[in-house]
């Protein structure tokens, strides 16, 4: 499964290991956001992060657990209802001159908004990739709900989401670098350049193998 | 008599023997740790709360389609899993979709105070059927939302309550604070250090501003 190394900066204690490890340079930016374009995945920065401040995230994400349909049933008919206390918190909260209430019914929508997250994500929604979500984005798209509903969202909504486990999955091939001797993978396509020296065209050739 | 009472919210112990009897304490006495009510404690002894309802009563529903209310919140979680994927652009999409569905939505009629304490008390009894099907169903993330669910629920139940008791005086300099984690509602100048229910840091929390009213 290929990864991306990420930072979380509110772990990060600049002890730079990740510098020095980094066979392709993508911990090497000003802003402390590893570069994606250059990341292969290896993982060497989050071993040697000594705040485990570096973690891998997948980029694709394997299928959601199967759910029962007395299960979805029962959990989107409890979201409605904690859907319809959140909006009941909010018509409260605009209607009173209570300063303390107000507040009281800020903190009961936000509260109930979180449970009915929950709810729904354990009704079969958990992943934003995965095709339960796509088949609601595209019905929408095919009868958007109302004249002013924002349909330039969600088409590039469905234009950037990938498939979880989906069939447009790229194959990847693997180059190595003739002038340094780097090995990369890259998607089949794609015009490869060495990410450490910048080498590209003929000086680099295709490997064969993981 | 049993000496040791536990909370349903945090699950903090309060010792009777080290300290006063449980039943001396007054009816203000708070959950140190979490601030729930006295009421919001039972003997340690005692089976959890879950086992209360013996037999499940049979919870109701069907697939039909999502309420705006839903989508809203459908959309707004799809956007946290977005971020937590580091997908910054789709999260933001969700996000514009998820206020578009709360503005959407039509306005709650007859709301009040009373009626909204009504309903998450019929939520916190609700809890355990829903755990007793999650677990009936091997359905291992549905049961353990009921977990976080039901304290986050209770906690609110209960602020409500006491909302109707001693009304704005509640809040007279305090703020209420929401981790964005789990729902937990705590009053306070300032947020714990730790959410009592699911254990994030205070920074997790974000204060409930009321708004000004023109």
């Amino acid at each position: 499964m290929k990864k991306l190394a990420v930072r979380n900066i509110r772990l990060c204690t600049k002890d730079c290991l990740c510098l020095y490890v980094c066979p392709t340079g993508a911990t090497d930016t000003e802003n402390s956001v590893i570069d994606p374009r250059k990341c292969i995945g290896c993982g060497v920065c989050a071993e040697a992060c000594p705040s485990g401040a570096i973690s891998l995230v997948p980029l694709e994400m394997p299928p959601q657990q199967p759910k029962t349909e007395e299960i979805k049933v029962l959990l989107r008919a409890f979201a409605r209802r904690r859907s319809e206390e959140e909006a009941a918190a909010r018509a409260i909260g605009a209607g009173t001159e209570k300063e303390g209430l107000r507040k009281l019914m800020a903190a009961a929508a936000m509260s109930t908004r979180l449970v009915t997250e929950d709810v729904l994500r354990e009704a079969g929604f958990m992943l934003p990739q995965c095709p339960e979500v796509r088949e609601i984005l595209e019905k929408l798209a095919d009868e958007p709900p109302a004249a002013d509903f924002p349909e330039e969202t969600l088409w590039r909504l469905l234009g950037k989401l990938p498939m979880a486990g989906g069939s447009g999955e790229k194959k990847e091939i693997r180059y190595r670098c003739s002038l340094c001797g780097f090995v990369f993978p890259l998607p089949e396509g794609e015009e490869p350049e060495c990410p450490v020296c910048g080498a590209k065209g003929d000086k680099l050739t295709p490997v064969a193998g993981e | 008599m049993p000496v040791k009472y536990v909370c349903q919210v945090c699950g903090y112990v309060y010792d009777g023997g080290k300290e006063a009897p449980f039943d001396s304490l007054p009816e203000s006495w708070k959950c140190p740790l979490c601030g729930a009510p006295k009421g919001e404690f039972r003997p340690a002894a005692a089976a959890p709360a879950a086992a209360e309802a013996a037999v499940p009563a049979p919870l109701e529903g069907e697939l039909g389609p999502f309420t705006a209310g839903q989508m809203a919140a459908l959309c707004s979680s799809l956007g946290r899993g977005c971020e937590k994927q580091y997908k910054a652009e789709e999260a933001a999409l969700f996000r514009e979709l998820s206020a578009w569905f709360a503005a959407a939505e039509p306005p709650a009629e007859d709301a009040s105070v009373e009626a909204l304490a009504d309903a998450l008390r019929a939520d916190v009894a609700d809890y355990p059927s829903l755990r007793a099907a999650a677990d009936a169903a091997g359905d291992r993330g549905a049961a353990r939302i009921c977990v976080w669910g039901e304290k986050v629920t209770r906690m609110l139940s209960s602020l409500l309550d006491r909302y109707a008791r001693e009304g704005e005086a509640m809040l007279a300099g305090q703020e209420i604070w929401v981790c964005t984690t789990c729902g937990f509602v705590w009053i306070g100048e300032a947020p714990p250090e730790l959410c009592p229910v699911c254990k994030v840091p205070a920074w997790k929390f974000e204060k409930a501003e009321g708004g000004v009213k023109a």
